[in-house]
């Protein structure tokens, strides 16, 4: 499996909670609450330990919005949660509270739009420490497994995933998500290289 | 579809068709300034294409000036990145009416929008914004919306306790009422209040307070064993209890088991002014309905002793008794 040093790893934690700090700002103007977001856990997983990691051995269904990236780092990302668990978010957001089972179509662009700034936050970060281009595209939401969620080209991705545990704070309540990002060996290397640019800006 | 045309003769086609299309179509050059502005949005802008074309974002749209719609811009011509503005969270984003020909009747569009970069051969990154109009999903989900609290409402069990609701407990109190009456037979009521259940609530949480009345619910109802008897959610966290052809006596052994029941989950509750667990408080009216009786009058009684017991110092069964009379 993919490995980091130590201060590597503190590195990239860093660059994520930067960028998801950019995204509970923009949240927060949209609400006019304060939303705050922080990422506690950064590991490389493969896509097995992602579903156990997302308490989905009993394939319970997962509420994911996915985006491709391109040029400075080349993945598949997703924002996850657990489906009731996403109900509870844009319904926080929203500040609506009738019970329906399923997001409705309104709430299901919410949550893309919810995806799409936490997604484009964590890559502008990525890519500003790069100093390269990044094309991103529009978020698409999908319901489903962890393992129908997790591929690529239609395919089960058998390659690493960056996950990341993001920690939404809304009004006193705790809301735990991921992120997921698929990683091939080339993009892999580009990530290393990116948090040495890092680290390297940082210690002069 | 268009090989046999030339470039020269793609060109217009094209422009003419982004023009009539029948959503909305703003592109941004990288210094946002506006290059394309399509008839959809000309209509329901209410702005001419003469009037913006080379004009500026905030130029044209200054209450929009560091908008989430702004940034999502300026997001895609720096950095590539595209987004989706939902209806949901921004409602009306663009000052787009919806009948757009009558401007005294100006409704704002609900509207979706999708920013996204647009490579153009030659010159610098410019920004597609694709605007569609969901007013009418909108109004068809809040539809939906009230149809479904509509059905809510007339179910008859209570979301969180799986009891009676209080709209059932009406029904039957009625029917029961009538029945009474005809064969003279004695009608009881219990209401329970669990103690000091706010103060339960702001320590232990709302979460918390909500299983401690499906469990309360859950030990009421295994007292009942009689098809017409019903245990009700009358309202937060007071129950109620209909107890047909069911005297002031048989009433008080009811309640008595209840209080007990509800003691022996030992549900720990270090807020309470009443024991340092969970307890309820049971008032008991019995009534034999006369012609003019009615059944707000039994609600009454029963509210008067659960009040007593209360005042009492809680986790206690009251009977009613009026205050002429000996108690019976």
């Amino acid at each position: 499996m993919f490995q980091l040093t130590e201060l590597q790893h503190d590195a990239l934690a860093e660059i994520f909670n930067l960028g998801v700090g950019q995204a509970a700002a923009a949240m927060s103007r949209i609400v006019n609450e304060e939303v705050t977001m922080s990422v506690p856990i950064v590991a490389f997983q493969n896509r097995a330990e992602v579903a156990t990691t997302l308490d989905s051995p009993n394939e319970r269904r997962i509420c994911a919005i996915a985006q491709h990236f391109e040029g400075a780092f080349k993945t598949k990302t997703f924002l996850m949660f657990l489906e009731e668990k996403s109900l509870e978010l844009v319904r926080l957001m929203v500040g609506q509270s009738l019970s329906m089972e399923e997001l409705s179509e309104m709430e299901q662009e919410a949550m893309s739009e919810i995806g799409n700034i936490v997604l484009n936050s964590c890559m502008a970060t990525l890519a500003n420490i790069s100093g390269r281009e990044l094309q991103g595209s529009l978020p698409t939401y999908h319901v489903g497994t962890c393992n129908d969620i997790l591929s690529h080209s239609d395919k089960e991705w058998d390659g690493v995933v960056l996950t990341l545990k993001i920690d939404f704070n809304i009004e006193r309540h705790e809301i735990h998500g991921y992120v997921a990002f698929l990683l091939d060996l080339p993009a892999m290397n580009d990530l290393r290289d990116y948090i040495d640019a890092y680290l390297a800006k940082l210690t002069g | 579809m268009l090989k046999h045309s030339s470039h020269e003769l793609q060109l217009p086609l094209l422009s003419s068709v982004i023009k009539a299309v029948r959503t909305g179509i703003i592109v941004f050059d990288q210094d946002q300034r506006i290059v394309l502005w399509n008839r959809w949005i000309e209509f329901h802008s209410r702005l001419k294409e003469e009037a913006v074309l080379g004009k500026t974002f905030a130029e044209v749209f200054p209450d929009m000036v560091n908008s989430r719609t702004h940034i999502a811009l300026r997001e895609a011509l720096a950095n590539s990145l595209a987004s989706l503005i939902s209806q949901t969270l921004h409602k009306a984003p663009f000052p787009l009416y919806i009948n757009a020909a009558n401007p005294d009747k100006g409704v704002l569009m609900q509207q979706a929008v999708h920013v996204m970069p647009l490579d153009v051969a030659g010159q610098p990154r410019h920004c597609l914004v694709q605007i569609s109009d969901v007013s009418t999903a909108v109004a068809r989900e809040r539809k939906l919306r009230e149809m479904a609290q509509e059905l809510q409402s007339q179910t008859f069990v209570d979301g969180l306790t799986g009891i009676a609701n209080r709209r059932r407990f009406d029904l039957h109190l009625e029917d029961e009422f009538r029945r009474a009456k005809r064969n003279a037979s004695p009608l009881s009521l219990i209401m329970i209040d669990v103690d000091c259940f706010k103060n339960y609530n702001d320590n232990y949480g709302h979460q918390q307070g909500d299983e401690c009345l499906t469990r309360i619910a859950n030990a009421l109802s295994s007292v009942l064993h009689r098809s017409r008897d019903l245990l009700a959610r009358y309202g937060g966290e007071e129950f109620s209890v209909i107890l047909p052809e069911t005297t002031a006596e048989g009433a008080e052994r009811v309640a008595e088991s209840m209080r007990t029941v509800v003691e022996a989950l030992a549900l720990e509750h270090a807020y309470s002014h009443a024991a340092p667990h969970v307890t309820v408080s049971l008032g008991v009216s019995t009534l034999v309905p006369e012609h003019s009786s009615q059944t707000s009058h039994l609600i009454h009684t029963a509210d008067r002793a659960l009040y007593q017991a209360k005042h009492a110092g809680r986790n206690r069964v009251v009977v009613f008794s009026e205050p002429n009379k000996k108690t019976g």
